[in-house]
């Protein structure tokens, strides 16, 4: 299967007076046709650098790309030109954000920013984009488009809102779509229907999909595959089935054990990892997760983890999946 | 790298209870240290502040240099051009202009800075309460004070000049000051109340107050200090505008009258020699206020960019 | 049954948006809080909930209603007796990132309550004091001349905590105290004010939309929509058996943290759109949105009835979805 989108040795960093802050530090993964994706984290672990990286959509500077490659349909988005990326954006790959208040153009009205984008990227007379545009609500449950369009975005609610981001988003029906948070601002119940809203319009049109996200019920809800981040690096990577039922790296296992679950005791203190993130300004040099991990070893202090494989599709970057570590504990340590 | 022959004993368990777990790594960055770093990059800015820093330093010590005082009339020497004795020339009564020129800078400076400062007291103190009082009074105070600005400045000063001066010596500073500052402190004013009322409704003013604090505290420890960003600008704006009205003033005989030699004063005496080609005697005075001009804006200017928090990394 | 710490009755907070135009943020909730105890107020946004908890605290003046504190309604207290109760009820806010003075250092923000009351005139007793609060959260004596911005979200929070607790209050509101943060610093959050209710002897009220959390956190759970209080009973009660339709979608809209179950899971996706709270009319507020509306919902407000033990709900049909007598399933999971 030719890969969509293929990225090998991402590192980004930022430049600031006091230093060098390295937010992503060596990624690779890559994205099929048709599959949705999830990059989880916490705040700060670099998902979010990352996947404004795939569009070239940081401020360079102080932002940069220290190293790597990221391969869309086969050509190195890095090297292409600001003119060369207006034409990606919003037509071959497209993105949606958190915020769709802060993302729609407060003095214009909904309508027009979506015919807008269907006369630039389609090149239809403005009547047979006006339909088009009620077309497009309507596919995203937008009630009563007619009425929407000559609406202005404070006028809808913040599901609304991000239903019509959805739309302008699936216009020139990109090859790929990436969601930022995308309902991490609404609430649970609007959440619902909009993950199905996306789960409805990658079955139609095929659209391959990176989700970022901190939730892990979404990912749950939605996503092929998950790749785990932390710290600016990938800790795990595999099936949505492979990785919920059998985590390799502790890491993992502490998120999912975060979050309360269905048969929760409510006598026992929830999961939780002790300290913070580290700060990317002075990276650690070996695992970044050897400040917190209770089951760090030695050599975790200054040696990165290299990847192990438990299938085809599912890796760990843990020195605890290193045949050597089951050694030492056979061996009876203390 | 491919160091594959890892010892047995590294794949021990670390036990980490000594290690700390909550260390902040990052050089602890005050904000206003921040701001400075910011404003530092901004090279137009620094060029102002050098140069207001220059002018300030030289304005007190500007008389002393040259030998002559500002007051002595060499009436044998008048309207000289540029020389090495004179090096700003001379003015119709013999007297150095070098030295009356930084004493005009000086007094073009006091007076700015001293009005900037009545309108920084008067306006944060009346915008503070306005923003932190009951809609009424708030409303009330602003009326006031709407009604209080609408009186024409002109007016004002004429009026203060004409009651208050002494026969002789013209307007006093500090009348001039006080003509200045009566109806101008009204902008600033509605600037804090600005800042009051938004902040009004930060958490951490929330906050404060289910603590049980009163309004002053929250006036004092919390809103101001972080309203202080806008307000400081404004100040810096507001400094070369009062320098700016004073000279206009005193160039049409409003302000300071001689031998006090104002910025304004020196230009308006300069008017004469631009017909007779002493053009020396106005193009010095107004270079000197167009440098206090330029420098105040390009500083504010540079300190709105370095406060501008969407700008922060 | 022991007597309640708090008591709110019939509370309403209306806000004036414009010509003739009033904005019923709270229409009318009555629940009571016993000493120790932890009640989940749980909504989405916009149903009133922070709304709720100011005026509750007395950060806003109610526009009717009571409550209730140690016998006395708190919005009848003078100045003078008001400034005295602020050291027993405190309040933990949602936003890590604005709740602290970015211009005040750490120590100084620990001890503003303390500043406030006067309590320590020797500021070597307030520095003990200082560290004695960071170290119950979890923080140091190195952390107190750093400034909110140098922390993390968490670590805010929990210097939020400490400040809270620094006039040793018998009642906390917590007012979303962990939506802003990660989901293992939540555990974290959640963990440490258990904790201190154990060890502090509090009582708290929780504010969340986060329904996994408050049912994990408390002992009783009230569900508000639009300004009412939909439906009130024991957290594990609410959980197995919701009544009300807009409990049920809420449970069935929280994504499951397991593929296998969520994928199969029977869902409750809602359609229609919230009623704005402006001038609102006579009627029940989930009427726009409801599986199960009949016209007399669109007609009467429903009242707040008790229908089992420990177990009320504001719903026309109540005793239909109970006696199943509805042809839906009751129980999304």
């Amino acid at each position: 299967m030719e890969k969509l989108l293929d990225v090998k040795d991402l590192a980004v960093s930022f430049r600031t007076y006091f230093g060098e802050i390295e937010a992503v530090r060596g990624i690779s993964f890559h994205v099929n046709k048709g599959e949705t994706v999830a990059i989880v984290g916490e705040s700060g672990c670099g998902k979010s650098v990352t996947s404004n990286s795939l569009m070239q959509l940081l401020q360079m500077p102080p932002a940069y790309y220290k190293r790597g490659k990221i391969l869309f349909q086969g050509e190195n988005i890095i090297k292409k030109s600001e003119k060369e990326m207006q034409d990606i954006r919003g037509n071959k790959i497209s993105m949606i954000f958190q915020d769709p208040m802060a993302s729609l153009n407060p003095t214009m009205k909904v309508g027009k920013q979506i015919i807008e984008g269907i006369v630039k990227r389609q090149g239809l007379g403005k009547n047979k984009a006006r339909k088009k545009a009620i077309e497009m609500l309507e596919s995203v449950s937008v009630p009563q488009s007619n009425k929407r369009i000559g609406q202005y975005p404070h006028e809808l609610s913040i599901g609304m809102c991000q239903r019509v981001m959805i739309a302008i988003a699936m216009i020139s029906n990109p090859k790929l779509l990436i969601a930022d948070e995308p309902t991490t601002a609404l609430d649970v119940t609007v959440q619902a229907q909009i993950l199905d809203i996306m789960k409805d319009i990658q079955k139609k049109s095929q659209t391959s999909i990176i989700l970022i996200t901190h939730d892990l019920g979404i990912v749950a809800d939605m996503s092929d595959r998950i790749i785990v981040m932390y710290a600016g690096k990938f800790m795990e990577e595999g099936n949505v089935m492979e990785v919920f039922n059998n985590p390799m790296h502790p890491y993992t296992g502490k998120l999912l054990g975060s979050v309360p679950g269905l048969n929760i005791n409510k006598f026992e203190p929830l999961h939780s990892i002790e300290g913070s993130p580290p700060d990317l300004y002075k990276p650690p040099t070996g695992c970044p997760f050897f400040d917190r991990c209770d089951e760090a070893m030695y050599i975790c202090k200054d040696n990165v983890p290299e990847r192990t494989y438990h299938s085809d599709t599912h890796y760990s970057c843990c020195w605890l999946n290193h045949p050597m570590a089951k050694d030492a504990a056979e061996g009876g340590e203390i | 790298m491919n160091d594959l022959s890892f010892k047995r004993d590294m794949f021990k368990n670390i036990s980490k209870k000594s290690h700390k777990i909550d260390q902040i790594k990052r050089p602890a960055i005050k904000y206003w240290t921040d701001v400075w770093h910011r404003l530092k990059r901004n090279k137009l800015a620094m060029v102002g502040l050098i140069i207001l820093i220059i002018m300030g330093i030289m304005s007190v010590l500007g008389t002393q240099i040259s030998g002559y005082s500002y007051y002595e009339q060499d009436l044998t020497k008048i309207n000289q051009a540029l020389s090495r004795d004179y090096w700003f020339g001379t003015d119709e009564l013999g007297r150095d202009l070098f030295s009356r020129v930084w004493l005009g800078t000086r007094y073009s400076l006091t007076i700015g800075i001293f009005a900037a400062l009545i309108d920084f007291l008067v306006g944060v103190i009346y915008g503070g309460i306005a923003g932190m009082a009951s809609r009424k009074v708030d409303a009330v105070m602003m009326h006031m004070a709407e009604i209080i600005y609408s009186i024409p400045y002109m007016l004002v000063v004429i009026l203060f000049s004409v009651i208050f001066s002494a026969p002789r010596s013209g307007t006093s500073m500090f009348i001039l000051i006080l003509a200045m500052t009566i109806t101008g402190w009204v902008p600033m004013s509605n600037l804090v109340r600005g800042q009051v009322l938004q902040l009004k409704e930060s958490e951490y003013s929330l906050a404060a107050e289910s603590l049980g604090a009163s309004k002053g505290w929250i006036l004092k420890k919390h809103i101001i200090p972080n309203g202080l960003g806008p307000i400081l600008i404004n100040v810096t704006i507001t400094i070369p505008k009062a320098i700016f009205s004073e000279a206009t003033l005193s160039f049409m005989g409003l302000g300071l009258q001689p031998p006090s030699p104002s910025l304004g004063t020196l230009a308006n005496d300069g008017l004469a020699g631009m017909a007779v080609g002493l053009y020396h005697q106005i193009a010095v005075p107004a270079i000197f206020i167009s440098l206090l001009m330029f420098s105040f804006n390009v500083l504010g200017d540079g300190l709105r960019d370095a406060l501008d928090p969407k700008l922060r990394k | 049954m022991s007597k309640p710490l708090i008591s709110v009755k019939n509370l309403k907070k209306y806000f004036n948006v414009g010509w003739r135009k009033t904005l019923k943020a709270v229409d009318g909730i009555n629940f009571d809080i016993y000493p120790g105890e932890t009640f989940g107020l749980v909504g989405e946004s916009g149903c009133g909930k922070s709304t709720a908890g100011r005026t509750i605290i007395g950060l806003y003046e109610p526009t009717d209603g009571t409550t209730t504190f140690n016998g006395k309604n708190i919005y009848d207290l003078s100045r003078n007796e008001m400034q005295k109760i602020r050291k027993d009820i405190q309040m933990i806010f949602q936003d890590p990132y604005t709740s602290l003075n970015p211009r005040i250092p750490v120590q100084d923000i620990v001890a503003e309550p303390l500043d406030i009351h006067n309590i320590y005139s020797n500021p070597n007793q307030r520095r003990k004091r200082v560290i004695e609060l960071l170290n119950l959260v979890g923080l140091g004596e190195e952390h107190t001349n750093r400034f909110p911005h140098e922390f993390s979200g968490g670590q805010r929070q929990r210097i939020g905590i400490a400040r809270a607790l620094a006039l040793n209050p018998k009642f906390i509101i917590c007012d979303e105290p962990i939506s802003a943060l990660d989901v293992s610093i939540q555990a974290q959050v959640i963990n440490l004010l258990k904790n201190l209710q154990k060890g502090m002897g509090l009582t708290y009220l929780f504010i969340s939309h986060d329904l996994s959390m408050v049912r994990y956190i408390s002992e009783r759970i009230g569900v508000m929509y639009s300004g009412h209080i939909v439906e009130l009973a024991d957290s594990e009660d609410l959980y197995a058996d919701p009544i009300h339709p807009y409990t049920q979608a809420l449970l069935s809209a929280i994504p499951i943290p397991d593929p296998k179950k969520q994928r199969d899971r029977y869902r409750i996706i809602l359609k229609g759109d919230i009623l704005s709270p402006i001038n609102p009319k006579e009627s029940c507020r989930f009427e726009s949105r409801c599986p199960y509306v009949l016209d007399i919902c669109g007609r009467k407000e429903p009242g707040f009835k008790k229908v089992k033990n420990n177990h009320f709900v504001a719903c026309h049909r109540a005793n239909e979805i109970i006696d199943g007598t509805l042809n839906q399933s009751r129980n999304p999971y």
